[in-house]
C-alpha cells in the first residue's frame, strides 16, 4: 500500500509538480515526465468523448484511473482545470481521502503563496515538505 | 454489470471485430471510402454519398462535435421557449465508426506506451475507467488487442476478454481454414465471436432494464 509518485498538471497541460515518493518504480528523466504528462492530458480529454451512453445534459468526465499489473494512477481534475495524478500500488484505500488532502496542501501552500505564477512550475519548499509529511505518513 | 461494446484489434492496428450492446448514443456508420466488409453489423453507408465528386467526403471529427453541442447549449440559455427542438438536437451525434475506432485505439496505445515507460518492464495496462465508463484491454502475443467498454462498477473483466480468445476466437476463427486471417480487407465476421460477452450481457439483462426504465 505504498504511493509510488504525484503529479500535478496545469489547465494547459504541462507539468507543474512531479514527485517520486518510492523505489517500485525506475526513475525518470524529467523529460520523459514531462512528455508522459502531456500523453495524459490529452487522454483525459479523448476518453470523455468515446463514453458509450452519454446523458444528455450530464457532463461528461474524463480518465479518472488507470491500472496496471500492480501499480496504478488516479487522476482527479478540479473545477479549475488542475489535475492531480497519483501512481500508487493497487490494493490502495483511502484514495479520495488522500487526493483531497493534497488539494488541500496545494491550495494552501501554492495558490495562496503570493510570489506563485500560475500555470508555472511548483517551486514551494512549504508545498514540497508538507506533502512528504502526508507520503510518510500513508507509506509507513 | 452491463457490457456496452466489444472491439478487437489485429496487429496492423485496424479493427476486425466491432459488437455493441446497450449503446444509448448510437455509433454512425464509416463513409464509403473507409469501409471494411465483415467488421460489423452496422448498415452500409448508401453507395451515392453527398460527397464531392473528387471523393472528400465531409468528416467529422471530435471538434464539430464539440462545436454543435456549445452551440446547442448556448440556444438553450438564450431562448427556452423552443426546448423540444433543443432537446432533439441536444444528445450530440455518435461519431462515425472508423473515427471512433482509431480513438479508441489511439487510446490504448498511449496508454499502454506510458505505463511502459513508467514501469520500466514490459507491462501493459489492464483497464481504465471514467465516471461513465470502464475499459478493459486484452492483449495477446500476436499482437490481437481485445477490448471490452462496461460500466465502471464492474471489477476486472479480462477473464471474459481471456475466455473469449481461448474459446471461440481461437476456434472459429484462427483454425477456420476458410477464414483470411490477417487480411486487410476483411474482418472477422463470426457470430461465435460475440457468444462470451452476449451471455455476460444477458445474465445481466434484467438489472439494466430496470436502470432503464
Amino acid at each position: 500500500m505504498t504511493i509510488h509518485g504525484l503529479w500535478v498538471i496545469s489547465k494547459a497541460g504541462g507539468l507543474v509538480f512531479s514527485r517520486s515518493y518510492s523505489d517500485v518504480l525506475p526513475p525518470q528523466p524529467v523529460n520523459t515526465i514531462l512528455t508522459l504528462a502531456g500523453i495524459l492530458h490529452g487522454i483525459h480529454a479523448i476518453t470523455a468523448k468515446l463514453t458509450p451512453t452519454p446523458i444528455p445534459g450530464v457532463p461528461v468526465g474524463g480518465l479518472e484511473s488507470f491500472e496496471a499489473e500492480g501499480w496504478g494512477g488516479k487522476v482527479f481534475l478540479t473545477p479549475t482545470g488542475t489535475k492531480f495524478v497519483v501512481l500508487h500500488s493497487i490494493p490502495q484505500t483511502g484514495l479520495d481521502e488522500l487526493m483531497k488532502r493534497i488539494y488541500e496542501i496545494y491550495s494552501d501552500a501554492v495558490m495562496k503563496n503570493p510570489f506563485h505564477t500560475p500555470e508555472m512550475p511548483i517551486n514551494s519548499s512549504l508545498f514540497e515538505t508538507k506533502l512528504q509529511t502526508l507520503m510518510s505518513g500513508v507509506n509507513a | 454489470m452491463t457490457i456496452y461494446s466489444l472491439y478487437i484489434f489485429d496487429r496492423h492496428c485496424e479493427c476486425v471485430y466491432y459488437q455493441d450492446w446497450h449503446r444509448t448514443r448510437p455509433v454512425r456508420a464509416p463513409p464509403q471510402t473507409s469501409f471494411k466488409p465483415g467488421v460489423h453489423r452496422l448498415p452500409p453507408p448508401p453507395s451515392t454519398t453527398s460527397s464531392q465528386p473528387n471523393g472528400n467526403v465531409n468528416r467529422e471529427s471530435i471538434f464539430s462535435e464539440n462545436a454543435a453541442a456549445a452551440a446547442n447549449r448556448n440556444s438553450l440559455v438564450s431562448n427556452g421557449t423552443s426546448t423540444s427542438q433543443s432537446n432533439k438536437l441536444s444528445l450530440p451525434k455518435g461519431l462515425p465508426f472508423d473515427e471512433e475506432a482509431k480513438l479508441v485505439y489511439g487510446v490504448i496505445l498511449s496508454l499502454r506506451n506510458m505505463v511502459k515507460k513508467l514501469s520500466g518492464r514490459d507491462e501493459a495496462f489492464t483497464s481504465y475507467s471514467t465516471s461513465s465508463y470502464k475499459l478493459h484491454l486484452f492483449e495477446t502475443p500476436t499482437n490481437y488487442k481485445f477490448i471490452l467498454l462496461s460500466d465502471p462498477s464492474s471489477d476486472s473483466l479480462r477473464f471474459v476478454l481471456r475466455q473469449l480468445y481461448v474459446g471461440p476466437f481461437l476456434e472459429y476463427v484462427i483454425r477456420n481454414p476458410l477464414v483470411k486471417v490477417d487480411s486487410r480487407e476483411e474482418g472477422v465476421d463470426n457470430d461465435q465471436v460475440s457468444v462470451v460477452p452476449q451471455q455476460w450481457s444477458q445474465r445481466d439483462r434484467f438489472p439494466t432494464s430496470s436502470r432503464h426504465q
